[in-house]
């Protein structure tokens, strides 16, 4: 079998697109439905890419990507943001944090605003993992 | 100033003598003539204050003096020496202003007494002579005054951004300043002095003024009201308008309006509404685009995942595809519903049912979704609810709502402890309406947040609400002449009481016959 990927996302609609996507380009999906499923996931299988929604039940999106960022282990899975929200609202939700917090983190590796053709989403995970 | 000094006059020069020397020693200063004409000389050149004179004398004799004397300076006091009971002359010197008379021959306390009148009546005549200057200036002054402080206010009244209008009792106009003069159209000169409350305002407002005027006799201010004013030339005004009937000592003395031209206020806040319809309209939008956009998702998502299964064969993932899309497409159909519910009116339709089976029927709806997500759906219906007239399509789609939101309410705290309740009560207020209670513990809302709830397209769920939810339980509520209660807390959780009451068909039969 091929590389882990990780899908964290609330919609299962999108859950099983984006898992049929992986399978038919022979990576091994794996699957979250929310922030804090996706944590443990991350943490027990350590996959290969993830590719995460930004908002979510429990445990948003940004939380998680600002977890996996800041932690010194799993800051080196690479990331696709996968999602409704345009890009510009995003950076914008980023930057207020940083502000708030202090603390800086870079941003995603790949955005990608839904719809996205499933070409184009093989494509991202392409550039990240082969 | 005292009077001090003394015009002797005599044609016997031994007399004259004789008083100047007595009068010198009583301390006046003197001066003499031997003949009326040489007294008027005298007069002029040394100007004494008073003048003692004989009566008979050659030429001008003592009379012809004194009335030459008065013409010339009336303000000298005369003093006429007669001979004894020269009666008539007395009498004529009297009638020509003479201050006083002494019979020859003059004795000294006579003289005496006879210069302190004539002193004392100098002295009071200067003294009224000043007072009557004082009061000249006094007048002047407070004329000056009330000039000045009526220019201000004639220009206050003439500058004022109110039109301002005074009638007097007889209803002639006697203030019209140019801001009447302008909303009114009509010159000052065509209108103060020359008009009455009827030739400047509409009959139906002359009325009014008047009737005001008598009503509130006691009563001196009326609030500033708004009218759309009409003026006799059709012309339809929106003003603001105050009135004062005017009082002295209990007596009608005519009113005064005040107005102020509301039309650009109008027009600005016309503006106004208009550019936050639009807005709302562009929020209507955006919030559509973005539900409509996930449909689009899910549809696009599905038909890959069906395409996928038909060319592997592979009938599992057909049916997750085709699970997608059939579930997009019923998305599709309730946010249409959703629409036409909120943008047509609808009449409910009560009948008799169990509110409390409408209860089960939503829970069923939702128990597996809530019980996936760990949240609890616990319901507690009052049996004594029984059977009520109640439109079940509004009870239904009503509680599906908000049962909804607070699931999804529950969903989006993130206080991991938690274990998440959304109960449903049911019960009977006490004016006999249905009350269906929803409460949650999920997120609850901040003040900013509940104030917007029912502004149109308003969702706080990102892309996953449509934003006519609440929007659309609002308005069933409301034909259903109920209501909706709010009470929520940050963090904690909401609770929506929706109050609904039996029969609205009943209800609103009323409203209908009051309208027609």
């Amino acid at each position: 079998m091929g590389r882990k990927v990780l899908v964290v996302d609330d919609d299962p609609d999108v859950r099983s697109f984006v898992v049929t996507v992986l399978e038919e380009n022979q990576y091994t999906p794996l699957m979250a439905c929310d922030g804090v499923e996706g944590l443990e996931m991350i943490q027990k299988e350590m996959p290969d890419l993830v590719i995460l929604d930004v908002l979510m039940p429990r445990g948003s999106g940004i939380r998680l990507y600002r977890h996996l960022k800041t932690d010194d282990i799993l800051k080196a899975i690479p990331v696709i943001m996968f999602t409704g929200i345009a890009l510009r609202s995003f950076l914008k939700s980023q930057k207020v944090l940083e502000e708030f917090k202090g603390e800086k983190v870079p941003e995603p590796d790949i955005y990608l605003e839904k719809p996205v053709e499933p070409q184009e989403l093989v494509d991202a995970i392409r550039k990240k993992i082969s | 100033m005292s009077a001090n000094k003394i015009l002797i006059v005599d044609d016997e020069q031994a007399i004259v003598r004789l008083l100047s020397m007595s009068l010198k020693s009583d301390g006046y200063e003197t001066c003499t003539a031997f003949s009326g004409e040489e007294a008027l000389d005298v007069l002029k050149k040394q100007s004494p204050d008073i003048v003692v004179t004989d009566i008979k004398m050659p030429g001008m004799d003592g009379l012809a003096l004194l009335k030459k004397i008065k013409e010339l300076y009336p303000e000298k006091e005369v003093i006429i020496v007669t001979g004894h009971g020269d009666i008539d002359s007395t009498i004529t010197a009297l009638q020509y202003g003479a201050s006083d008379f002494i019979n020859k021959p003059v004795r000294d306390e006579a003289l005496a007494i006879a210069l302190d009148r004539a002193k004392t009546k100098i002295t009071i005549r200067q003294q009224l002579a000043s007072y009557t200057q004082d009061l000249e200036d006094k007048v002047a002054e407070v004329t000056k005054e009330i000039r000045r402080k009526s220019n201000f206010q004639r220009l206050l009244i003439h500058s004022s951004h109110d039109a301002i209008v005074a009638f007097d009792q007889d209803w002639q106009i006697v203030v019209y300043n140019p801001e009447a003069a302008r909303i009114f159209d009509k010159k000052a000169g065509e209108v103060l002095g020359k008009m009455t409350i009827d030739d400047l305002y509409t009959p139906e407002l002359a009325q009014y003024f008047r009737k005001e005027a008598k009503n509130k006799a006691n009563d001196r201010d009326m609030p500033w009201q708004e009218m759309a004013m009409e003026t006799r030339e059709k012309k339809q005004i929106p003003v603001r308008y105050a009135t004062n009937v005017l009082h002295e000592k209990n007596e009608f003395m005519g009113i005064v309006n005040f107005f102020q031209d509301l039309t650009e206020i109008k027009r600005l806040e016309k503006e106004l509404i208009q550019s936050e319809r639009m807005a709302a309209i562009g929020q209507t939008v955006s919030g559509l685009a973005h539900y409509v956009k996930n449909i689009l998702i899910g549809l696009k998502g599905g038909s890959y995942v069906v395409d996928v299964g038909l060319q592997n064969n592979d009938m599992e993932k057909l049916n997750t595809g085709w699970q997608t899309i059939k579930k997009n497409i019923t998305r599709v159909g309730d946010l249409t519903q959703d629409m036409l519910t909120y943008s047509k009116e609808r009449k409910p339709e009560p009948e008799l049912c169990y509110p409390n089976e409408i209860v089960e029927e939503v829970v069923d709806l939702v128990t597996d979704f809530a019980n996936g997500h760990n949240i609890d759906i616990v319901k507690s219906c009052d049996p004594e609810m029984g059977e009520m007239y109640l439109d079940t399509r509004t009870v239904h789609r009503a509680l599906l709502n908000l049962v909804n939101n607070a699931i999804e309410a529950c969903l989006e705290e993130e206080t991991e402890s938690r274990q998440f309740t959304v109960k449903i009560k049911t019960g009977k207020a006490d004016d006999g309406s249905a009350v269906f209670e929803v409460s949650d513990n999920g997120c609850g809302m901040d003040a900013e947040t509940k104030g917007k709830l029912f502004t149109p397209m308003f969702s706080s769920k990102g892309g996953k609400g449509t934003g006519l939810g609440l929007l659309v339980t609002k308005k069933l509520v409301a034909e259903h002449n109920g209501t909706i209660d709010i009470e929520t807390s940050l963090g904690y959780g909401s609770v929506f009481t929706m109050k609904l009451p039996e029969k609205p068909g009943t209800a609103r039969d009323v409203n209908d016959k009051k309208e027609v």
